[in-house]
């Protein structure tokens, strides 16, 4: 026990009155441990945080009827089997031949919150409908029918069943165009309202055509969210949209590896850097273990000593790089990303063991050299 | 004299000036890959992201009131069309070089033989092209369709499968017809009908799962449109969008002073490029996907400003580790320097020599390292990405001015040491 | 049996005879100088009693044992229990106080044992500088400090190497005192100098040149007191 006392208080000595040298070795270390610990975590975080961007693309699961028809309701269930962390956004759609000025056009029922987040591509000049009675115009539309933001427009249907020869009422609903939609796509040629205007205009209710889920996963997770959906509700057919979910994996993987590698460059380079300067460090220190070896130590005494001694500097570095690591890839991420990192607890206990393990192993070797010193030469020498 | 004393130094303590120098390669050489690296990954991730597909597409101009709506009326009055013996001129606009990608398409309406109606899609697979520059281009679906799925069978190849009747089915529509690869199916259009031999079944989880594709002569054939294509897609090379481009795709090319249009028309950017396809491609109106050009711009600005920021990093740290290893390695040789003073020396006269000597370490240091940051960033390159990394120039003189300031700092302090040492102190060892 | 015997000792680098055929004996709690000019053999003498080296020829026994033959680690072992060193240098661990650094050898030995340690700094008059660092030390006063690291083990003997060879004459007088006391004491004591004054205090005095023993001397006058001249 009091071997052990002493034994602390001479690597504590070492450490705390030989400052400024300690400080060169433990900067080296903290620089390492930090790099580790920041890159290692922004590794851990790219998909998560990039997988948000990727969410750009759009709808990356879509539900249709499994048989006849399904409702918005079965829409719900489905989507409630996804973790509402990871569901972006869900827009549910139903398309009918309206007609606009007589002529014919595809009117899309849908929710306008939810088709802002799974579709955050839409560019809309004007603003999103907020309310019923609001109409987005999809860009070639509005070209060929004169519209402008401001404008109102009569939007009639006409009731399919005609078993009687009486004559069907056109029903009508009376719009403010309130944005114009420009997407590059398909959707430039529709005109999206509400749902609850299209069920009042069609004068049916409930069932819809199809619905975009939007689901921030790894394509793992979203074949098993497919396979849950499709046993668990049966109204639905939930598909993957494979050409945004292959394409998202790809460039995933990818930018994960990129991160990876400069990982491991980087680590590797700041490891020889921690190793050559514990080399110097122990270098510096030949006289002493002369000095140690002549009053009686012996070789393993020695090498406990001052591997004590670096990895009681691996554990400060350590501790230090990882707080400042995770600093730092907290401030890439909010700098990148616009939102903060997860902790992740296990990261800084793995980084302060790899930091003492690099720092001990980087000390062996010039430690187990300067055993060989012989203590006459050493002692004699100036 | 003084060349003496360096070359001394130099040779005769090579030990620890080569450990010096290879710190110095180390950080020179992270810098360079790092730099590298950082400087082509913007090139890199496009090229990846071409994985989604077509981020232009081009349609008739009578016809960009388009069809999705009219589908079920067959054509009638937008008999609008571009033209196919244009399609050459696409990879000789002004930013050629960052089309990478593109493909016709003509649909057509046509029958199976039980009567029921499928949209039989021409368009080209792998279509080889000499281009007047003496480039060789492979162009076509087989690439801008990499997320399809090929259930059996292979992609149909233009090159070796001279067979104009060979055609692609969707997955859903095979099922339908219960169909396999090497089967035939007979389908009719207008103009003429073609016995196709199916070489191929894909699930496209699309649209496109409903559709037989076949080659874009063929297609013609059907309807008699020889020579006419609905649409093109086009795969570009982009630059994220700046204020300037939204501005010339909201108000119009003609609200650009001259000078904008020149830097606007001369960048990259998927409008600028849009509108130098639509100067080649008579009648035509070429417009970005949204869905893929926005995504692409977020994506590419995102992962470039987290390599800077890796980067910056991996610099600080290389930074510090070479100030680090050169203040330690110079305080070593205090015992030297303190009877270089005894006998003599001006404090000048000691730093001229300690500077020289470290510089010359690390010119060594940093070229070595130039050239190893180059393999590294090789050796990224072609894991990641599978092609080799562009080394700009410019990163040759980062990297020298980088290690000559790293250096100096880390000399500045292990030089105002030595200066302060008392000869007497050190020669008796206190 | 004498404590230290060394029986035609040879130390041979290649042409050069450090030590050629050294013989001679120390009984139990002698006090011997060691004396010669540079190059005399005087320091290969010493490491080869201090078992930091080993003599290319001849024996060397010490309480019985024959050194010459033990293996480093063996060496090192006998030298942390039998022998205490003293240096010109001083050598102490600069980041270690006073006590610690007397401590250091109690914790190669066996145990560090504080009280003991400070007991040893009490006898060689240095109990108040205790918690200071080697650099807050003057000359004399670190090498007060090695005599006490010196001593703590109670070694069999006691080898000094220029014990004095730093000091000005006041520490001198201070050191070679302390070695009266442990020569008082009992402890063996072999001192290296090449300083008379310091040499002329021993019992006898053994001079090398060449790396023989050219001659020995009995200090007729010895009294085991201190009777060193001080100028002031």
């Amino acid at each position: 026990m009091k071997k052990r006392r002493m034994y602390l208080r001479m690597i504590t000595a070492s450490l705390m009155r030989r400052r400024s040298r300690m400080l060169v070795a433990l900067l080296s270390i903290a620089i390492g441990a930090t790099v580790l610990s920041g890159l290692v975590t922004i590794y851990y975080d790219v998909p998560r945080q990039m997988g948000a961007e990727f969410r750009n693309y759009g709808a990356n699961m879509i539900f249709t009827a499994a048989d006849e028809e399904f409702t918005i309701e079965d829409a719900e269930k489905g989507a409630a089997q996804i973790s509402s962390s990871q569901l972006v956004g869900m827009a549910p759609y139903r398309y009918e031949n309206v007609r606009i000025r007589e002529t014919p056009v595809v009117a899309a029922g849908t929710d306008m919150e939810g088709a802002k987040a799974a579709s955050p591509y839409w560019s809309v000049d004007g603003e999103w409908p907020s309310a019923q009675g609001e109409l987005l115009v999809g860009a070639d539309i509005a070209e060929n029918y004169n519209l402008k933001t401001g404008d109102t427009i009569e939007v009639t249907y006409t009731p399919e069943e005609n078993e009687t020869d009486e004559v069907t009422l056109d029903n009508f609903i009376l719009f403010d165009v309130v944005g114009i939609l420009d997407t590059g796509g398909s959707e430039e040629d529709y005109v999206y309202m509400y749902l609850s205007d299209l069920e009042e205009l069609t004068g049916e209710s409930g069932s819809i055509d199809v619905a975009e889920l939007s689901v921030s996963a790894s394509s793992d997770e979203l074949s098993s969210y497919v396979d849950k959906i499709n046993s668990s509700v049966p109204a639905v057919n939930a598909r993957l949209v494979k050409r945004v979910t292959a394409s998202e994996t790809t460039v995933l993987t990818k930018l994960q590896a990129l991160v990876l590698l400069v990982t491991i460059v980087v680590l590797a380079l700041t490891m020889i850097c921690v190793a050559t300067t514990m080399t110097a460090v122990v270098a510096e220190r030949r006289k002493e273990i002369g000095l140690r070896k002549a009053i009686g130590a012996s070789d393993s005494s020695i090498i406990k000593e001052f591997m004590g001694e670096s990895m009681l500097l691996g554990l400060l570095g350590g501790i230090i790089g990882a707080i400042l690591g995770f600093i730092f890839a907290q401030e890439v991420s909010k700098n990148v990303f616009g939102s903060s990192i997860q902790f992740r607890p296990l990261l800084a206990p793995i980084a302060i063991l790899v930091s003492i393990a690099v720092t001990g192993l980087s000390s062996l070797m010039p430690i187990r050299s300067a055993t060989d010193v012989d203590p006459a030469l050493v002692l004699k020498g100036e | 004299m003084f060349g003496r004393m360096i070359r001394g130094a130099l040779f005769r303590q090579w030990k620890k000036m080569l450990m010096i120098a290879f710190t110095i390669a180390l950080g020179a050489s992270l810098a360079t890959a790092m730099l590298s690296v950082m400087l082509d990954v913007e090139d890199k991730v496009n090229q990846e992201l071409k994985t989604y597909g077509a981020n232009i597409t081009v349609v008739p101009k009578e016809a960009s009131v388009l069809n999705d709506l009219y589908e079920l009326e067959d054509g009638g009055s937008a008999e609008a069309y571009l033209r196919e013996d244009e399609l050459g001129k696409i990879k000789t606009i002004f930013w050629a070089f960052n089309i990478v990608d593109y493909a016709p398409f003509t649909s057509v309406k046509a029958k199976l033989a039980d009567g029921s109606d499928v949209t039989v899609v021409g368009s080209w697979f792998n279509h080889h092209m000499e281009l007047p520059t003496g480039e060789q281009l492979d162009a076509g679906i087989t690439s801008l369709r990499s997320w399809w799925e090929i259930k059996s069978g292979s992609w149909l190849d233009e090159k070796s499968d001279a067979d104009e009747n060979s055609a692609m089915i969707g997955a859903a529509i095979a099922d339908k017809l219960g169909i396999s690869v090497g089967d035939t199916l007979e389908v009719s259009g207008i103009a003429g009908s073609r016995e196709l031999k199916i070489v191929g079944i894909f699930d496209a989880g699309g649209d496109e799962d409903d559709q037989i594709y076949v080659q874009l002569d063929t297609a013609q054939a059907l309807d008699g449109l020889d020579g006419c294509i609905d649409s093109i897609e086009v795969s570009a090379l982009t630059t994220p969008d700046n204020e300037l481009a939204v501005r010339a795709m909201k108000e119009g090319v003609g609200s650009l002073t001259v000078s904008q249009f020149e830097t606007w028309y001369c960048t990259a950017y998927a409008s600028s490029i849009c509108y130098q396809i639509q100067e080649v491609i008579t009648d035509s109106v070429a417009s970005p996907v949204r869905q893929v050009a926005d995504s692409e711009g977020a994506i590419l600005k995102k992962t470039k400003l987290l390599m800077v920021l890796i980067t910056i990093l991996s610099l600080i740290g290389a930074a510090l580790g070479i100030c680090n290893l050169v203040t330690a390695s110079v305080m070593e040789r205090s015992s030297e320097i303190g009877l270089m003073k005894a006998i003599g020396a001006q404090n000048g006269a000691i730093s001229g020599l300690v500077l020289t000597e470290i510089f010359i370490t690390a010119i060594v240091g940093g070229v070595g390292g130039f050239f190893a940051g180059f393999g590294f960033a090789q050796i990224i390159g072609k894991t990641v990405f599978s092609s080799a990394i562009n080394v700009r120039p410019m990163v040759i003189p980062i990297v020298a001015v980088l290690v000559v300031i790293v250096t100096l700092i880390g000399s500045i302090p292990a030089i105002r040491m030595l200066l302060s040492l008392r000869p007497a102190e050190v020669l008796h060892g206190r | 049996m004498s404590l230290l015997e060394l029986k035609n000792v040879y130390k041979i680098y290649g042409e050069l005879h450090a030590l050629d055929d050294v013989s001679l004996k120390v009984e139990k709690g002698e006090w011997v100088s060691i004396m010669g000019p540079s190059g005399s053999g005087k320091s290969t003498m010493m490491n080869i009693i201090g078992c930091m080296d080993r003599p290319s020829k001849g024996e060397v026994l010490l309480d019985g044992v024959d050194i010459a033959k033990e293996s480093a680690n063996k060496l090192t072992t006998i030298r942390r229990d039998k022998i205490g060193l003293i240096f010109q240098q001083f050598h102490l661990v600069n980041y270690l106080t006073a006590i610690e650094n007397v401590m250091l050898a109690q914790y190669y030995h066996s145990m560090p044992d504080e009280k003991e340690a400070m007991e040893a700094l009490e006898r060689v008059g240095l109990a108040d500088r205790a918690k200071h660092l080697p650099s807050q030390l003057s000359g004399g006063e670190q090498q007060r400090v090695c005599v006490a690291r010196a001593l703590i083990n109670y070694p069999e003997i006691i080898l000094a190497d220029e014990p004095t060879g730093n000091l000005d004459e006041a520490n001198e007088a201070i050191v070679v005192d302390l070695f009266h006391k442990l020569h008082n004491e009992g402890t063996t004591l072999i001192v290296v100098t090449h300083d008379p004054e310091v040499a002329e205090v021993a019992q006898r005095t053994l001079v090398l040149r060449s790396g023989r023993l050219a001659k020995e001397v009995v200090n007729e006058n010895f009294t085991g007191q201190i009777k060193f001249d001080r100028e002031d």
